[in-house]
């Protein structure tokens, strides 16, 4: 006969170690994609070889791997593949990530990283800003990504000034702002698209989505926000669990419902800015990914959030190698390639699962 | 003192639901809320909730005003059970009952041993251990809200705010609940302030009752004093008498009954029905409800069926209790059927001692009498008479009679056959 104090310890030490294989299992995962997208391209490196490529640049390793490496390998490896692969893996987590924290605060399935108005406002940033540059013939160095995100921002702070009744911001009221903001932002795109005359490839490019020609400066770009929004949203993981049961609920356990809810949104948009900022339009991911990860692992955040993460990762560098390989040497737009795979994967998985959307 | 609500004044938008409401509860108390629906006890539980602010007024816990004190902490001291259940999410009821915890265990912590035992004791307590594992998406509205007591339990509060526990739940899980609340309150000292529907639950369990009618507080007092015939005219509008039926001292409403509308005998459409050990109940209220002028028989007195039948006020053919159907009993009988336009055979369990009710609509149909039998339970299931009943219960199916699944369909039959009447 146990103490129930013991039985209470193995409890929380079982838990534990599944969590734990869970997440190893996917970090591995996530290695594969991720050496997986750096070897394979229009040049195919060997995976042996990338590895002993990125070892060798790590102090201490590099007296006895570097023999026999070709140079050229390295500088693809290094100046165009490496970049490339690791913001793919970032936008893949982002996306998924503030996919899952908006399907949390909104308790509404269809609820995505876009769903407040946050794309059509870094659309219109970047559609805006690329005009501008070419009637202005004054290409400014990372224009395109600044004007989207900060769009992206002012959007969702619009949104949630409209939707504020005293002091109270109820997912209801931001929904349905979101929506009507979104739609006003999508015909002023659409507006812009129309007088773009020769810009026009390049505004249809852009929102398509893509990462190529990707390189390290677009990580720093993505990396202070993203990190911002993606902590803020994994401090609150439980208290997003308790807004799943509803906002009251949540207040009466403890949650000041409003100033977490307003800082995940400000948390997830900057998230969700960042992305589109740097890789276009990538839809899919966000919606999808987390009602994957939902299926398999429950609804819990304090594992769903990590988990999404990582799963949107590796979905998107697969998604990223395909868009590479399918019409090579050129390259498909991923938003393409997402919902390609996605769209069929996800309505097999709600067939199976004869569950609710949650 | 706990809770001290001052003159308190709210709404929603701009229109006062609660205006200028006070109570004191002190530690321990068991208060309920009473009133008519609309009248204002949910908004004065969500003000003490937290949830809503009020206009003017305030909430003192323990002497400091709600609004300045941390949510955190609040949650730490008081918990609430809401009326809607909302568990739409495949959480199990372990992850739900756990989420009580969210106050007391730090972020990023995991539990320790202490809040592992506090969810086992919430869900011992409730009865729910056996639902540990099942998602809360899938349990019944009973379940649920059990399972979101325990979660109010797990947050081991001072004070447990409850709107309408028991609305949701079978009646022996409201007594269960409240017996719950009651021991609550007495082993842990729980103090327990809940918006009740029913005055006489209210009574039974409460120390004292807040009575709220159209946004005022109208009565405060312990039972014996607010459930009045006077105090219940005033705040519903209804008549009703109140009775202490038992030693305990707790006053209880019992309605005054109004007998249900019978029509008229001329030009009615008759029908008879013939049941017994609670097989008719459902067809006798059903048929009354639909205007036929019921009769029925034979049954024995104090059987379920009688009792029913004596309630409505529907002519009865009656045994003495516990003795077979006598020669005298069934020449009434016949003579009822002989006046109704439609003879109904419930599915009835047949012994030796009414089996000549069997014998009885067996003669009626073999004289083409319109009988329905009502074949929902297989005959050998319910033939006590080894086989006797069985065989003229076969007798009686082809004999031309019409045969129908359920009440539903007995009445629906009849009804497709009140347009072209029969004729006799």
């Amino acid at each position: 006969m146990k103490a129930p104090g013991q039985e209470a310890d193995d409890m929380i030490r079982n838990n534990f170690i599944k969590r734990s294989a869970l997440f190893t299992l996917l970090l591995v995962f996530l290695l594969a994609s991720l050496i997986a997208g750096v070897s394979i391209g229009a040049v195919s490196i060997p995976p042996s070889e990338v590895i002993r490529i990125l070892f060798s640049h790590i102090p201490g390793f590099d007296s006895y791997l570097t023999a026999g490496l070709s140079p050229e390998h390295e500088t693809i490896i290094l100046t165009m593949r490496s970049p490339r692969v690791v913001l793919v893996a970032l936008v893949g987590a982002g996306l998924a990530l503030a996919g899952a924290t908006f399907q949390g605060i909104f308790r509404n399935p269809m609820a995505d990283p876009y769903v407040i108005g946050v794309s059509s406002g870094a659309a219109l940033g970047a559609v805006i800003s690329i005009l501008v540059q070419s009637i202005g013939h004054i290409p400014f160095y990372f224009a395109t990504p600044a004007f989207a995100f900060v769009f992206a921002v002012v959007t969702i702070l619009v949104v949630y000034s409209l939707a504020r009744v005293g002091g109270k911001a109820p997912v209801m009221t931001l929904l349905l702002a979101g929506i009507a903001v979104s739609s006003l932002l999508s015909a002023l795109v659409s507006l812009c698209m129309f007088f773009s005359g020769n810009q026009l490839h390049q505004v249809v490019f852009w929102l398509m989505g893509g990462f190529s020609g990707r390189g390290w400066d677009y990580i720093y770009i993505f990396i202070p926000y993203g990190m911002v929004g993606a902590t803020v949203i994994f401090i609150y993981a439980r208290e997003l669990n308790a807004m799943l049961l509803g906002e009251e609920p949540a207040q009466h356990l403890g949650v000041e419902v409003e100033r977490v809810k307003r800082r995940l949104l400000i948390a997830a948009a900057l998230l969700t800015g960042a992305c589109v900022s740097v890789s276009g339009l990538i839809g899919f991911v966000g919606l999808v990914i987390p009602h994957i990860v939902r299926m398999l692992f429950g609804p819990d955040h304090r594992t769903l959030l990590p988990a999404a993460a990582l799963i949107g990762a590796v979905f998107l560098l697969v998604a990223d190698i395909l868009a590479r390989v399918v019409i090579a040497p050129s390259e498909l737009p991923v938003g393409i390639v997402t919902a390609l795979i996605g769209g069929p994967f996800f309505i097999y998985l709600l067939r199976r699962q004869k569950n609710s959307m949650f | 003192m706990l809770l001290n609500i001052l003159g308190v004044t709210c709404g929603y938008g701009a229109s006062l639901v609660l205006k200028d409401a006070s109570v004191q509860i002190n530690s321990g108390d068991f208060v309920g809320i009473v009133g008519p629906n609309g009248s204002g006890k949910s908004t004065l539980l969500r003000t003490i909730s937290r949830i809503l602010q009020p206009f003017y007024g305030k909430v003192l816990l323990k002497g400091e005003d709600i609004y300045h004190i941390p949510v955190a902490e609040i949650a730490k001291k008081m918990a609430v059970l809401t009326q809607e259940p909302g568990l739409d999410f495949p959480f199990t009821a372990k992850d739900v009952v756990t989420m009580g915890r969210l106050p007391h265990i730090k972020r990023f912590a995991r539990e320790s041993a202490r809040d592992v035992e506090a969810i086992a004791r919430a869900m011992d307590l409730t009865d729910t251990a056996g639902l540990a594992d099942r998602q809360v998406n899938e349990l019944s509205g009973g379940e649920k809200q059990r399972v979101l007591l325990a979660r109010a339990l797990a947050q081991e509060p001072e004070i447990l705010l409850l709107d309408e526990p028991t609305s949701y739940l079978d009646l022996n899980y409201q007594i269960e609940i409240m017996e719950l609340l009651a021991r609550l309150r007495r082993e842990y000292g729980l103090t327990i302030v809940t918006v009740l529907h029913d005055l006489n639950l209210a009574s039974r369990y409460c120390d004292y009752l807040v009575v709220v009618k159209q946004g005022s507080i109208h009565t405060v007092g312990t039972p014996r004093q607010v459930i009045t015939v006077d105090t219940i005219k005033e705040v519903y509008g209804c008549e009703v008498r109140v009775e202490y039926p038992d030693s305990t001292g707790h006053p209880y409403i019992v309605f005054n009954d109004e007998p249900i509308g019978i029509a008229e005998e001329d030009g009615e459409r008759r029908v008879h029905v013939v049941g017994g050990g609670g097989s008719g109940v459902v067809l006798l209220r059903n048929l009354l409800s639909r205007g036929w002028k019921v009769s029925t028989g034979v049954v024995n007195v104090g059987d379920s069926d009688w009792q029913e039948a004596c309630r409505l006020g529907i002519s009865i053919i009656e045994a003495p209790p516990f003795c077979s159907v006598g020669v005298n009993e069934i020449r009434q009988n016949k003579e009822m059927i002989q006046r109704a336009d439609f003879i109904i055979l419930a599915g009835i369990p047949f012994g030796t001692g009414n089996i000549k009710n069997l014998e009885c609509v067996l003669e009626e149909a073999e004289k083409g009498s319109p009988v329905i039998v009502i074949d929902n339970i297989d005959i050998c299931k319910r033939d006590y008479t080894g086989g006797k009943a069985a065989e003229l219960y076969k007798c009686l199916l082809r004999s031309g009679v019409h045969t129908v699944n359920s009440e539903w369909q007995a009445i629906q039959l009849m009804k497709g056959d009140r347009e072209n009447v029969v004729q006799r």
